[in-house]
């Protein structure tokens, strides 16, 4: 952090460019666009300070961090914490938690929003259309600590709906413990992030799904299409863009799924399987005041974040020519 | 024209930028945490108290759900005498706090005055705590005489011998009158069942089979035999604490420390606890112990208990007095519980009375605090005879009279509303709110007056117990729950006082294996209560050499050396 100073003016020092000409050709537009630099100077720095400083604190990781020493007296130890890391066992097992609900979430997150949008826009009548709507995205504004309530009364034994449904229905004779069953915990954790996030998800398909030229559908009606023929060969194509554009970045954020849901839905049974990366770095780490530790998970996951999010997106570049870079 | 509107917008930008920049790179800066408790030199000849307003900032690891800002009438009552007003935040939920402290530790986002519970010593490495013992010295002659001969017993370490907190969850000289923890079963229970004896766990068992056998449903809901609270650190209460209460062993955390060659151990490792486990085992598999209890959150727990449908509780008082409350405002008495001090067989005496000294947790005053001085001028006001009063008491003429022998004496009403209408009472009143905020004298402390500094004494006590209660408690010819437990006066005291507040290493290992021993066991002893009974003695064991495996032995070989240390601290005792 006391290096803000010498970097700021690092950033303010362009080293010239051997080549005259093309200095002065750059110079000039410099000039020219002067106005339009400035404007974005404060969206750079501000880029700057709160994206690629805090990276400087990435050291800690190499360090025995201590809080109220500064920079010159903490102790360097090298890989250490990294050490650490990969050899703990539990670490291998968090991860494994953490790609598994966050894969499954991916699938659930875009299948489901993607249909539900489909069929909704498919739907004649505007207000009922605009009710469904409102409705389905209001649980993205509940929290999850109210939804992990809902959620735990819900599969409850003892007066979950979930339960007496299966009762009523004589799937099952008696009521099943759902939040006692580790391998189910996945699927509980994606279904209610299907239930909160999936009308706020589609959204945005709605809006992209709006922007699609009317005249198409005619075309393909007067050429025979039925209803399901045209929202497979012109909406779905249509919004193929929206859609990759989505996946690529949801592909970044695959590892770091952040701890709220699973914070709020596990108990001592699942744990095995509840456990997430970030809820790992909270206890192991500046949990017991291990921030140095804390840090080389953090790296990890951002290390790991970027190299999916570049084989995403060349990827999707080979295959559908859509790229976000 | 044209050309000057974004001009100007864009040197706008630029300044608001630069002056973020600049901004941001004064709060980097690492304040100097030097000025611990010299600036009191200056200010400690103006002795005319400061009454001008203040607001400190303060943090409370436990959850407080009837704070109101200082709008009850004690409050008022503070902030006109001292001018301070305390801008508190609690943890929510089940609290303590954890979580939430150690991102404090992490970023010194700290305020300016911490409840911080078992989380202090991260705070203290981390430099945000600062020495009282020079402010105290200077500045709190009501602290100082609260404590004086334990003034050792408030030092942190052998090695660091400043004082980081003022103990203020425990009183001082506390003579305890009335029994919060134990085994809790109803009343209606009892008074049907004619009253019986409930000494051992099978006792306890009896009961409850008994009774649901009679009702199985209560209001038209099932009746729940047995439940408990597992969720989060509350396990450790309602589950795992017991074990060593019901066997005969004090209160010192997560382990058990030999009185004699004070060598420490997880308590797991006694092989009586073991045997509680499996009466748990066996309590679970007969469905007795409710089917939810390792699955269900706090606030279900207390729902459960608010409905009045269960019967037997494993728990502190504290932990369900909200559900206790509802059901008393809502005049359901005979829904309230009864404690016994339960063990696992008659050998075992229950040891919850104990007296562990001067110790717990505490008020500690941060790097951040703008004026400690002033700060801790305030918390020795609230430790002064008046401010105890105050905090415990209430108000003089509106919560209390005094009668014409000097005698303070709370009306009839105040009281049915204090016991019948607890938590409403309190959130108005402010009355036990302010508790923890500073040091204080215990249960049966009479202060110059002649009267005791806290409401509760016995004649008190028995006063606020509901009808049923009383009813009850003339059954088993006792006048409070206390009697029916073993006397502290039988019991020592323990050398190394209360060991969950001894500060551990915060660097090393031992903090990794603690936590990792912690996973295990909140995972396994679940597992092992709810296995098949012929499964119960692989899977305890497994759990024993799973711990031992994470690095138990070594983590406990550490903590031996320091409960000596803090023996020799403490009593001054030579322990090799």
């Amino acid at each position: 952090m006391e290096t803000l100073p010498t970097k700021a003016s690092d950033h303010e020092s362009v080293a010239p460019t051997p080549q005259k000409k093309r200095e002065r050709g750059v110079w000039k537009t410099l000039v020219q666009q002067k106005y339009l630099y400035l404007m974005s100077l404060p969206f750079i720095i501000w880029l700057f300070v709160f994206n690629y400083l805090p990276v400087w604190g990435w050291t800690m990781a190499f360090q025995n961090y201590k809080p109220a020493k500064s920079f010159g007296e903490q102790k360097w130890v090298g890989l250490e914490n990294f050490i650490d890391l990969f050899q703990d066992e539990r670490f291998y097992l968090v991860l494994r938690n953490t790609l598994a609900m966050s894969v499954m979430g991916i699938i659930a997150g875009f299948v489901v929003p993607i249909a539900f949008a489909i069929f909704l826009n498919e739907l004649r009548g505007k207000f009922f259309k605009r009710t469904v709507q409102t409705v389905s995205y209001l649980p993205h504004f509940v929290s999850w600590v109210v939804v992990g309530g809902i959620v735990t009364k819900m599969l409850s034994i003892e007066g979950g709906i979930v339960n007496e449904l299966l009762l009523w229905l004589g799937v099952i004779n008696e009521p099943i413990q759902f939040m006692a069953k580790g391998e189910w915990f996945w699927g509980i954790v994606t279904g209610a992030d299907v239930w909160k996030e999936t009308g706020w998800n589609a959204i945005i398909y709605l809006a992209a799904i709006a922007g699609i030229d009317k005249e198409m559908y005619e075309a393909a009606r007067v050429d025979g299409a039925g209803r399901f023929r045209q929202m497979w060969s012109i909406t779905l194509p249509s919004i193929r863009t929206t859609i990759s554009v989505l996946l690529i970045m949801s592909i970044g954020h695959l590892i770091g799924i952040g701890f709220e849901k699973q914070f709020q839905l596990q108990n001592s049974l699942v744990t095995d399987y509840s456990e997430v990366l970030d809820l790992y770095a909270l206890n192991y780490g500046i949990g017991i005041s291990r921030f140095s530790y804390g840090t080389a998970i953090s790296i990890f996951t951002s290390v790991i974040s970027i190299f999916l999010l570049l084989t995403a997106n060349g990827v999707m570049k080979k295959l559908t020519k859509e790229s976000i870079m | 024209m044209k050309w000057r509107n974004p001009k100007t917008l864009a040197t706008l930008l630029l300044a608001t930028t630069l002056l973020i920049g600049g901004c941001s790179g004064n709060n980097n800066k690492p304040e100097n945490t030097g000025n611990t408790g010299n600036t009191g030199t200056n200010s400690g000849n103006e002795e005319a108290a400061d009454t001008s307003p203040v607001t400190f900032t303060f943090f409370g690891a436990d959850a407080s759900p009837n704070w109101n800002n200082m709008q009850d009438d004690v409050g008022k009552y503070i902030t006109e005498k001292t001018g301070v007003t305390i801008e508190a935040e609690y943890d929510v939920g089940a609290g303590g706090g954890e979580n939430k402290l150690a991102l404090m530790a992490a970023s010194g986002d700290v305020p300016d005055f911490i409840f911080a519970k078992g989380s202090l010593s991260s705070l203290v490495d981390a430099g945000l705590i600062i020495d009282l013992a020079p402010l105290i010295e200077e500045h709190a002659p009501n602290i100082k005489k609260i404590f004086s001969e334990n003034m050792n017993r408030l030092k942190y370490s052998n090695e660091d011998q400043a004082i980081y907190q003022i103990v203020t969850n425990g009183g001082v000289d506390q003579q305890y009158f009335d029994a919060g923890g134990g085994f809790e079963i109803q009343q209606r229970v009892l008074k049907e069942l004619g009253y019986p004896e409930v000494r051992t766990v099978e006792d306890f068992e009896n009961v409850l089979r008994e009774y649901v056998k009679l009702h199985p449903e209560t209001d038209g809901q099932p009746t729940i035999p047995l439940t408990l609270n597992a969720d989060d650190w509350r396990i450790m209460i309602s589950v795992t604490n017991p074990a060593f209460l019901a066997t005969g062993a004090p209160d010192d955390g997560e382990y058990y420390v030999n009185p004699e060659t004070y060598e420490a151990m997880l308590h797991y490792k006694r092989p009586e606890e073991k045997e509680y486990f499996r009466w748990l085992n066996k309590m679970y598999n007969e469905g007795l112990l409710d089917k939810d209890t390792f699955v269900q959150k706090d606030d279900q727990y207390k729902a459960k208990i608010a409905s009045g449908r269960v019967l037997g509780l494993i728990d502190q008082e504290w932990g369900y007095q909200d559900a206790e409350n509802a059901l008393k405002t809502a005049g359901k008495d005979e829904y309230t519980y009864a404690h016994f001090p339960v063990t696992l067989t008659e050998e075992y005496q229950d040891k919850s009375f104990q007296p562990a000294g001067v110790d717990g947790y505490g008020i500690a005053i941060t790097t951040e605090a703008k004026d400690p001085v002033r700060l801790i001028k305030f918390l020795d006001w609230l430790a002064s005879d008046e401010g105890q009063v105050l905090r415990n008491w209430g108000i003089e003429g509106k919560h209390y009279t005094v009668d014409a022998n000097g005698q303070r004496v709370i009306p009839a009403e105040i009281q049915d509303r204090k016991v019948n209408d607890a938590s409403n009472f309190q959130k108005e009143t402010g009355i036990g709110q302010y508790r923890i905020f500073s040091a204080h004298y215990g249960d049966g402390v009479k202060d110059s007056t002649g009267n005791y500094y806290t409401t509760n004494f016995p004649e008190q006590i028995v006063a606020g117990y509901t009808e049923a209660e009383k009813e009850t408690l003339a059954a088993y010819n006792a006048t409070t729950w206390k009697d029916l437990f073993p006397s502290e006066a039988d019991l020592p005291a323990k050398d190394w006082g209360a060991l969950y507040n001894m500060p551990v290493p915060t660097d090393g290992d031992y903090q990794v294996t603690f936590q990792k021993t912690q996973d295990i066991i909140r995972k396994r002893i679940p597992e092992a209560v709810l296995t098949k009974p012929e499964n119960f003695d692989k899977v305890y064991d497994d759990f024993l050499a799973e711990l031992d495996k994470a690095g138990a032995k070594e983590m406990e070989a550490e903590y031996t050396e320091l409960v000596k240390a803090r023996v020799a601290l403490f009593t001054g005792k030579e322990v090799k």
